[in-house]
């Protein structure tokens, strides 16, 4: 099998975004693999009821585990399709531009995240 | 004189990098894998958003919440959660191959490693499948 891995592939701008997209995935891993089986695979039919998501995310050690999850799923997206415009070989204008549009938009997901877990931490508390 | 050879060009492999993941003429498994890692992850981005505006039925409330929970356990929706773990799985250890080669790592044994890995994604989704159709 060979190497299909193109050299530049998500790199440009250096190794520390592949190491970034490496590290922040193998943590997706524990993360992903701890909100798939708290959420869906230990609770009876796969989904927690209204009061019980309210109840989840009041707890502060969820929360934060959850915010952390939505961290580091947010890091190796944007640097996901970071990497694959970079195979698409754009000019240096459309890379800066692709740089700037990503950090956005992982900022908006982030804070509109964050935001919808504080509200719903908030409707657990009345 | 020393007789320099030019590399050989694929000229009918089509020039745009996006387009050349779909044309799968001659294509090793490493081909594969890898336009499939790519597509996974196009596929977990999106998947991404829509959870985000999914979690945001429960502003509607209790009975907003009971709606999406019904509509959660068709079988065609429980098939799409087949998909995704799918998706995961595939983009999940197809990955750890990808960050261990770049980093040099079992370089020479990847084509078992992607075997092993794929072998370990078969069997977890195989029973994750069961746990989405009976919990």
């Amino acid at each position: 099998m060979e190497n299909q891995i193109p050299e530049d592939s998500g790199t440009a701008g250096g190794g520390f975004w592949w190491l970034l997209q490496a590290i922040s995935g193998a943590l997706l891993i524990l993360v992903l693999g701890l909100h798939m089986f708290a959420h869906h695979f230990v609770v009876e039919g796969g989904l927690r009821t209204y009061t019980d998501v309210l109840a989840y995310i009041s707890n502060p050690l969820i929360f934060a585990i959850e915010i952390i999850f939505l961290l580091v799923v947010t890091i190796h997206a944007m640097l996901g399709l970071r990497a694959i415009i970079i195979d698409l070989e754009p000019g240096k204008g459309l890379l800066q531009l692709t740089n700037i549009g990503l950090s956005i938009l992982g900022v908006l997901i982030l804070a509109y995240g964050i935001w919808l877990a504080l509200t719903l931490q908030s409707l657990a508390g009345n | 004189m020393e007789h320099i050879q030019k590399p050989v060009k694929d000229t009918a492999r089509p020039r745009n990098p996006l387009m050349a993941w779909f044309d799968v003429r001659k294509r090793r498994v490493g081909s594969w894998a890898f336009a499939l890692n790519r597509l996974t992850g196009l596929g977990l981005v999106v998947y991404l958003l829509l959870h985000l505006v999914v979690l945001s039925i429960l502003l509607q409330g209790e009975a907003g919440w009971d709606k999406f929970i019904t509509l959660a356990r068709h079988p065609l929706f429980l098939l799409m959660d087949v998909v995704l773990i799918f998706g995961i799985l595939f983009h999940g250890l197809n990955g750890i191959r990808v960050a261990l080669v770049g980093m040099g790592i079992g370089v020479r044994s990847h084509k078992t490693l992607f075997w092993i890995l794929m072998v370990i994604a078969l069997v977890a989704l195989v029973i994750s499948a069961v746990m989405v159709f009976t919990i």
